[in-house]
């Protein structure tokens, strides 16, 4: 057990979880005194036909339910500032978002402008800005995998100046964060795999980065094990009601444990992977997890070790040699991308090389991994790395994870 | 006593002094650092013009300010003055400010306990950090700079001799 000399957690969430969930929103709704809720979302979750599932739960017991399904793949400010008028022109009292990490974090950002009566909700970014609760804020994630439904933070994009500004305050954190099976059963395998991994790698992140503390260890030791075992299921056979349920509440587990405890080189470097290349940021985080583990085994073998048991079980965990049990969970963490790179008939990439976009061009031209690694200096993440990070050590985890070759260890810098 | 008893702050004199003296060190210290190291003026060319630093104790300081005037970096004691504080680097509390400085938690272990504020925008935050370790490893002994920072860097037996003596000597001469 670590036991730092200190440490803060907070997660005031509730949260309502299991099978037909969704049916206790109106009476959540009531409890903070809403009567009109906004429901935000967007295009492909309507498409899908979950908006519908939740206006009908809504319709028999609510009058004036609004929605709104304009939130694009990435926030913009522009439409957190358009929803945030439309919320007081029709005289909203709630927030309702049901969607991924963009619609999530459009609807934090609605909820600051609304609730502040601001102008312009840039005045609130950064950490500490808001100073009192918002308007009340009910989540229902489609994804099992970002985990925003219970995290502190939002970040909205300002496309016309190239700015991403990060919101950080616990006042960000909804009310109530509603997990439903029904939400997740329309991702297509090779969603499912990529969110999926994004969970794990929050979860793996969480447990061996800086700001680990017993509470978030917890979190995240029940979220390996959820995901570790779900993931697979769920990407084989989309429609196991069980196999969906567990793996929101993995992602919520993982959520909230790297919510406390922030991530490391995972999230550094498929951050700046995004920024520069575009990659997805679930594939970013199932390609570079396995590497992330490698990069700082020389720091932490003892603690990733304590990883192979919630993964694996104790018959693997006792019949694999002490001195192999960290090289193990690598090991499981590459066969399982492996595994669902086959579920996903490709599409669930294995290293970087194998990212194609929809053009089958490569999405990581090999000659933008300088670009990568220099990007990835300007992101917050490397703070909390054992492991510290400069240009040449991006460079080499970038290129193992371009090959899809182990790291070789023996390179990484110590001091 | 009375209904209310204001309890008030000790002011932990010798905490204080040491802290005092530690930033107006280290200011002098990445002032010479930007002349003296190519990889800390570097980083100072990549932040604005007008940028400021600062990195002190909550509630009350000491405070210490680095600024960038004309291309030329310079310590500007503890006074802002006006300036615009590009990033503002703030210590809880002075037993916060003591244990960090005395090398017993390191800035990262320290930001991950919550123990710092940060205010503005991340890149530079992060580039005044990476300036703080060089100048670390500078100043300090190779066994204590090691419980300061993540990892010991592996430079030239050259670069360090010839670049601590610099840095020693425009700190005490203030140049």
């Amino acid at each position: 057990m670590d036991l730092p000399d200190y440490y803060e957690f907070c997660c005031r969430v509730k949260i309502v979880a299991g099978h037909n969930a969704l049916e206790k929103i109106p009476v959540l709704l009531a409890d903070k005194g809403s009567k009109k809720p906004l429901i935000i979302t967007d295009k492909g979750v309507v498409g899908a036909g979950l908006i519908d599932i939740v206006s009908r739960v809504l319709q028999d017991r609510l009058a004036g339910t609004l929605i709104a399904d304009n939130v694009p793949p990435d926030s913009d400010i522009r439409i957190v500032h358009q929803l945030a008028q439309l919320y007081r022109d029709s005289g909203c009292d709630a927030i309702v978002a049901v969607g991924g990490g963009s619609v999530m974090d459009t609807a934090k950002g609605v909820n600051i402008v609304v609730s502040e009566n601001a102008s312009d909700l840039m005045a609130f970014s950064g950490a500490g800005a808001l100073k009192r609760p918002l308007k009340p804020l009910i989540a229902i994630p489609t994804t099992a995998g970002t985990g925003s439904e219970v995290t502190q933070v939002a970040v909205i994009k300002d496309h016309e100046k190239h700015l991403k500004m990060a919101f950080l305050s616990y006042f960000l954190l909804p009310d109530v964060s509603v997990l439903d099976p029904r939400m997740t059963m329309t991702m297509p395998p090779f969603v499912t795999a990529m969110t999926g991994m994004d969970a794990l790698s929050h979860a793996m992140e969480a447990y061996y980065c800086l700001q680990k503390n017993p509470l978030s260890d917890a979190h995240a030791l029940s979220a390996v094990n959820m995901i570790y075992r779900y993931l697979p299921i769920v990407a084989d056979n989309p429609l196991d009601p069980n196999g969906r349920l567990a793996m929101s509440v993995g992602a919520c587990l993982a959520g909230i444990a790297f919510s406390n405890s922030m991530t490391g080189i995972v999230h550094n470097l498929g951050h700046a992977s995004g920024s520069v290349c575009g990659v997805p940021h679930g594939q970013a985080m199932a390609i570079l997890l396995p590497y992330g583990l490698e990069y700082n085994m020389h720091k932490c073998e003892d603690t990733i070790v304590r990883l192979l048991l919630p993964m694996a079980g104790e018959a693997v965990y006792h019949d694999t040699v002490k001195e192999q049990r960290p090289q193990k969970v690598v090991s499981l963490i590459r066969q399982l991308n492996e595994d669902l790179h086959k579920m996903t008939d490709g599409r669930h990439a294995r290293c970087f090389g194998e990212l194609k976009d929809r053009e089958q061009k490569p999405t990581v031209p090999r000659e933008a991994l300088p670009r990568i690694a220099r990007a990835a200096l300007l992101d917050g993440a490397s703070m909390y790395n054992p492991e510290d990070t400069d240009y040449d050590d991006n460079l080499m985890v970038l290129e193992a994870a371009w090959e899809g070759h182990p790291l070789d260890r023996s390179k990484v810098k110590k001091g | 006593m009375g209904l209310v008893d204001v309890v008030r702050a000790g002011r932990k004199p010798f905490k204080r002094a040491y802290v005092a003296v530690f930033l107006w060190f280290t200011g002098r210290a990445i002032q010479a650092a930007a002349k003296v190291d190519e990889q800390v003026r570097r980083e100072f060319d990549s932040l604005p013009d007008d940028f400021t630093f600062s990195l002190g104790v909550l509630p009350d300081g000491p405070w210490m300010l680095i600024g960038k005037d004309k291309g030329r970096v310079k310590y500007l004691g503890g006074n802002p003055g006006g300036r615009r504080i590009y990033i503002r680097l703030a210590m809880k509390n002075i037993e916060t400010a003591f244990l960090i400085l005395s090398f017993r938690e390191s800035t990262a272990l320290a930001t991950a306990r919550n123990r710092l504020i940060t205010e503005g925008e991340v890149p530079h935050a992060l580039a005044m950090i990476r300036v703080m370790d060089i100048v670390e490893v500078y100043l300090l002994p190779k066994m204590i700079a090691r419980l300061a920072i993540k990892r010991y860097p592996s430079w030239t037996p050259g670069r360090k001799v010839f670049g601590r003596i610099g840095i020693y000597t425009r700190v005490l001469l203030g140049i």
